[in-house]
């Protein structure tokens, strides 16, 4: 190094610089280490711990997918942010500027914290079968539908008896006695699945193939764009059914399926991008300096797109939750997830009782999903103009 | 149609005066067009030379009121066109652009719409001034093809944009542009994108108009251009006319230190003395004075040097104060705003 | 040790340019061919080729100026990148320093990566916009391996002073720079390696006159400071006469004439430099004379004209052998057929069968009663049929009567005024009456 001289460029010495690629890169290691970590804990599960890994969470095969494409966004996603802590300063700064974005921001990150931690720590809501159909807090109905009330009871007319609403339990209770609001968190849990199996590996494949087909062009395009378009005739919903005939109801599986089927249109996406950029200057100098596709791409393409990509990404997303909410709907997912689907079918054809009597389950998961879509459509849209790079710097 | 005043033939064609129009950006007020004034006559070809950020765009697109208003707003000046005053009504405005005023762009495949046929695009110029049915229209197109040069226009009429090559594709403008059959056409760099070979016959074609009586309101920023083409140039310079002069004139003296530095560009070259700061020129007095070598204290006076005639003759004039009698000559202007005493700048001339 | 900053002190350094050539060539093209296929089908098949670049040799020394000159469909943008990588060369070799480009690999491949560098034409899309210039003139540094922030810093902050900027800059966005700093930071971008050679697409070509005359004098600075070689390519005259040692001449992939920028500009051996000067407008208002070539048409790269593939479009085009033409009837006779040839029939000739005989020979000015009976009758067999809208015919009667050597054959190589030229006319075995080319 130079001592007191001024390092100049045409003093550098290049024969002495390794000019090969580094092998080992900080998001490498830790995404090597993350997934080391969770083969052990498999292993310990599936050899030692058997139904419960940690508190009352029995760990499922998606929980495994999940995880493992969580330790793939934090590797690749949340290290290079650490890294550019001045980027990361102004785009919190831009967020904060825009009040319905950091509304749905909050509401999405909010739904996500509560959704997974708390069916993990706490388990399944709980059942209360003598606390069956409570209402939410300032509703009143026949004391005579379930065994207690929890809120107070008001004498009717006559023999007439009325159970109120307890603001101790807010949202009521459904068939089983289980806190609206218990599921209504425990609903969460599919939905924050979604979008994070969805970011970590659905994505990820679409950008690819779409960068891919972009810059190779020729047989490789041809190929990719006209698998997009066989995939675009298949029906997700047909393919899950088969696949349900054989392996039962699995969030996996519903997302394995509607996720191979649906990264078409992101990657024509990319792919379009990729093709009216790869003439621009700074991306045929990158090219021209060596870099790789997937370099160039990564660097110079993608951050440029965000205009059309991230709303994308996120309609995608709120896509994929109203198809988990719609196939729970129907009754072919896993009863354990308590999905906001399933909850609402629940509502809509009770025990024993006409659906309109306690229209409180349904109408909770159903607002908390048209919510949580509005807030992930909201998100996609005042992200994408935070990140625009002529949105006012 | 309100009149400015009674139009007589040695009347010029379009007249000019004191316009100003003002853009709004992220930085303040830009005053593009700042006090410009000119006047091209029947079947002239002026020129307007300038470089980027010189106004000539945004003048001539204030002419005809195309400039987008907002962010940009005319706010002053008169426009005449054949004594009809421009400025005052919309309609009025309406029924002379595109038809006794036509107007030709930099980027040929920027002007024309991809998705309609060249003959659609023809048509629909054709018709947008004049009750004219569709057979005639046609006929008018293809003949308008011709008029420009387009071999086998019969058959091209039909083709779309993409299938036209650069040149091809600007002689189409031209067309559309001469659909209404003008008086007048403004062309903005019409040959910059195109090959030299194409610019040559563009060149051509440009003269063969002025030929049939056609005016012509040049800009361009190549100097050979203007001498192939211009019978008058118009030199601007931070939104102000610089200097003035026929053709000949104004090649031969170039009387302002701008031209002057223009013409010696195409000479060699050499690192510019003061760069210009990043987009922010004087507001007042000569604006070319942080890059002139003749700089002195009077060029920052008044709203612009007033103009004096270059080498006494009366119609080449320059807007600078070197010209003016008495001017004070033992101190200069450096770059900075600094005064310097003349011993240390040499003059040349 | 401080030094002044800015590149005044830099002027010195190596003082005056010399043009004599210093041994073996800095990079030898042999015989360079880019072609595209053209392809139908599911299957790609190929049914067709552009020649882009097809068969041009040249040689760039150290520390000169070579200018490569030409239109669109020249082929000069492909050759660069095919020097650059950027597009993979289908036959001929590329040898940088002795070696042969196409066989380095692994280090010796990035090395040459890195003493090859490029600027590119539009200084508005030169720059990431997402990325403060500061990274972006790091880029290079960074893709070579060198690691450390801090050096890479330091390297830019003194590059950028050194091109005129300010070392504050590094902190800026591209949007906050004007064309010209713009393209000064790509200098220093394309400086930050230390290469041997510099391609400049169109350095100049979007920047206002001014600036344009800045920025050529800082590149040749550059030259001159770090006896860096620049391959400068450029379809504006001006810039080459002013700015370059050499210049190579393209014309549909091919290098048509090369040498000396004065002796090419001022004693163009070829015709097509010579359309291409004189299509250039003087600056002398009173000289209004635009030559024009035979015909417009550019041919398409994927079909050019057999023999010289200039034919169609030259002036010059040497007439039938033993044929009684004078040099005026011929080149009237020429511009006929040519015109025909490649379709670019003039407006006022439908090709419909409406136009009359008249007004075709009034259109191409046709000498009346030729010396020649048979040329005699195959042009007005053409006339005839150009009246009726019969085109091929027109062609196959003025080919068969009007044949040419050009189209036949292709120009061997000769020497001009001590260049290489491909051009019948020039070749002493072809009997064409010479004509002077001094401009």
């Amino acid at each position: 190094m130079e001592s007191s001289e001024r390092p100049r460029f045409e003093r550098v010495d290049w024969s002495e610089i390794d000019t090969e690629q580094r092998l080992v890169t900080t998001q490498r290691a830790l995404f090597v280490a993350g997934l080391l970590v969770l083969a052990g804990l498999f292993v310990y599960d599936y050899y030692y711990a058997h139904v419960y890994l940690v508190a009352e969470w029995n760990v499922t095969p998606i929980d495994w997918a999940v995880l493992t494409g969580l330790v793939g966004l934090v590797s690749y996603g949340v290290v290079p942010a650490l890294r550019n802590r001045a980027a990361v300063r102004r785009t919190y700064e831009s967020i904060r500027s825009r009040p319905v974005l950091t509304a749905a921001l909050a509401f999405l990150a909010v739904f996500g914290l509560l959704g997974t931690l708390l069916p993990t720590l706490l388990g399944r809501p709980e059942l209360h079968f003598g606390y069956a159909y409570q209402p939410p807090v300032g509703v009143t109905v026949d004391a005579g539908w379930s065994p207690n009330c929890f809120g107070t009871i008001v004498q009717g007319q006559g023999i007439q008896r009325y159970c109120e609403g307890s603001i101790l339990i807010p949202l009521g209770t459904n068939g089983r006695g289980q806190l609206m609001e218990a599921m209504l968190v425990a609903g969460a849990r599919p939905a924050i699945y979604v979008v994070l199996f969805t970011a970590a590996f659905i994505v990820p494949l679409a950008t690819a193939v779409g960068v891919a087909a972009g810059f190779r062009g020729g047989r490789l395009d041809d190929l990719l764009m006209t698998y997009v378009d066989v995939q675009l005739c298949i029906p997700a919903i047909f393919l899950y059914f088969i696949g349900y005939m054989y392996v039962g109801p699995s969030l996996l599986l519903l997302l394995v399926t509607f996720g191979l089927l649906s990264w078409g249109p992101v990657a024509r996406l990319v792919r379009s991008e990729v093709l009216q950029r790869r003439e621009d200057g700074y991306v045929v100098v990158a090219r021209s300096l060596g870099g790789s596709d997937a370099y160039v791409a990564r660097r110079h393409v993608l951050p440029n797109v965000t205009n059309t990509l991230v709303p994308a990404v996120f309609h995608l997303f709120a896509i994929l939750i109203l198809a988990e909410a719609g196939v729970a709907f129907l009754g072919f997912s896993d009863v354990e997830l308590y999905s906001w689907g399933s909850t609402i079918a629940e509502g809509l054809s009770p025990d024993r009782m006409a659906a309109y009597q306690v229209w409180w389950i349904s109408t909770v998961p159903a607002v908390a999903l048209a919510a949580t879509v509005v807030a992930l459509k909201l998100a996609g849209d005042g992200l994408r103009d935070v990140l625009d790079p002529r949105g006012g710097r | 149609m309100r009149m400015a005043g009674p139009a007589a033939d040695d009347d010029p064609l379009l007249s000019v005066s004191d316009l100003r129009t003002h853009i709004e950006t992220d930085r303040g007020t830009v005053r593009a067009v700042d006090g410009v004034s000119f006047a091209v006559e029947r079947g002239e070809a002026v020129c307007l030379v300038g470089e980027s950020g010189s106004g000539k765009s945004v003048t001539c697109e204030s002419l005809t009121g195309i400039v987008p208003q907002p962010p940009a707003e005319i706010v002053d000046g008169d426009v005449s066109f054949d004594g009809i005053d421009l400025r005052a009504d919309d309609t009025d405005l309406r029924a002379i652009r595109g038809n006794r005023i036509g107007h030709v762009f930099q980027n040929p495949q920027h002007a024309l719409d991809p998705v309609y046929s060249v003959g659609e695009q023809l048509i629909e110029a054709i018709t947008a001034h004049g009750d004219v049915g569709e057979r005639a229209a046609r006929e008018r197109a293809v003949d308008l093809l011709r008029r420009v040069g387009i071999p086998r226009a019969g058959v091209r009429i039909d083709d779309y944009p993409h299938e036209f090559s650069g040149g091809m594709a600007q002689r189409v403008a031209i067309a559309i542009a001469l659909a209404g059959d003008p008086d007048l056409l403004i062309a903005d760099e019409p040959t910059t994108a195109v090959d030299v070979t194409v610019q040559a016959r563009l060149i051509e074609l440009l003269r063969d108009l002025l030929g049939d009586g056609m005016a012509l309101l040049l800009i361009t920023h190549d100097l050979r251009v203007v001498a192939s083409l211009a019978d008058r140039v118009l030199v601007l310079f931070g939104g102000q006319i610089v200097e003035r002069g026929p053709v000949g004139e104004v090649f031969e003296r170039p009387g302002h230190p701008y031209t002057q530095a223009l013409f010696d560009s195409y000479d060699g070259f050499e690192q510019l003395e003061d760069r210009p700061a990043r987009g922010d020129l004087p507001t007042d007095g000569c604006r070319f004075r942080p890059e002139c070598p003749h700089a002195v204290s009077a060029c920052e006076t008044g709203v612009q040097p007033p103009f004096y005639a270059v080498d006494g003759a009366p119609d080449h004039a320059a807007s600078c104060v070197y010209y003016t009698e008495g001017r004070d000559e033992t101190t200069v202007l450096d770059g900075n705003g600094g005064v310097r005493p003349t011993g240390e700048v040499t003059e040349d001339d | 040790m401080t030094e002044p900053t800015g590149g005044d002190h830099d002027r010195s350094a190596l003082g005056e340019r010399t043009v004599d050539r210093r041994g073996d060539p800095l990079l030898s093209v042999t015989d360079l061919e880019t072609h595209y296929p053209i392809t139908e089908g599911w299957l790609r098949r190929e049914v067709g080729r552009v020649r882009a670049v097809d068969g041009v040799s040249v040689d760039v020394y150290e520390g000169e100026t070579l200018g490569l000159v030409g239109e669109s469909g020249s082929g000069k943008t492909t050759l660069a990148h095919s020097l650059l990588g950027l597009e993979a060369p289908t036959a001929g070799t590329i040898r940088f320093d002795g070696d042969r480009v196409g066989e380095l690999t692994g280090a010796a491949k990035r090395a040459f990566r890195r003493r090859v560098q490029l600027i590119v034409q539009d200084p508005n899309d030169a720059f990431n916009p997402r990325l403060q210039v500061g990274t972006a003139v790091a880029e290079p540094l960074a893709l070579n391996g060198m690691d450390d922030a801090e050096r890479r810093q330091a390297i830019v902050e003194d590059v950028l002073e050194r091109v005129g900027l300010a070392a504050d800059d590094t902190g800026r966005y591209p949007h906050e720079f004007s064309d010209g700093e713009k393209q000064r930071l790509a200098i220093a971008r394309a400086l930050v390696v230390d290469p041997d050679l510099l391609v400049a697409d169109e350095p100049t070509s979007a920047l206002d006159a001014r600036v344009q005359s800045d920025i050529l004098a800082l590149l040749d600075e550059v030259r001159r400071a770090f006896d860096v070689s620049i391959l400068c390519i450029s379809h504006d005259i001006d810039v080459v006469r002013r700015f370059c040692d050499r210049v190579a001449v393209m014309y549909l992939g091919e290098i048509v004439e090369r040498g000396p920028v004065d002796a090419v500009l001022e004693r163009p051996a070829h015709p097509y430099t010579k359309v291409l000067l004189d299509s250039v407008p003087s600056l002398d208002p009173s000289d209004r004379d635009l030559p024009a070539p035979l015909t417009d048409t550019i041919p398409d790269p994927a079909d050019p004209p057999s023999g010289c593939r200039f034919h169609t479009r030259c002036p010059a085009v040497i007439g039938p052998e033993d044929a009684d033409l004078s040099t005026d009837q011929w080149e009237r006779l020429a511009a006929l057929r040519f015109t025909v040839q490649v379709g670019e029939l003039p407006a006022r000739i439908d090709g419909d069968g409406t136009t009359s005989e008249t007004v075709v020979r009034e259109t191409f000015d046709l000498p009346d009663d030729l010396a020649d009976e048979r040329i005699e009758s195959g042009v007005d067999d053409a006339v005839a049929a150009l009246a009726d809208g019969d085109l091929d015919r027109a062609r196959e009667r003025l080919a068969a009567v009007l044949p040419s050597v050009c189209e036949q054959q292709v120009p061997a190589t000769v020497e001009i005024d001590g260049r290489p030229v491909q051009c019948h006319r020039a070749d002493p075995e072809f009997d064409a009456a010479p004509r002077p080319w001094n401009r």
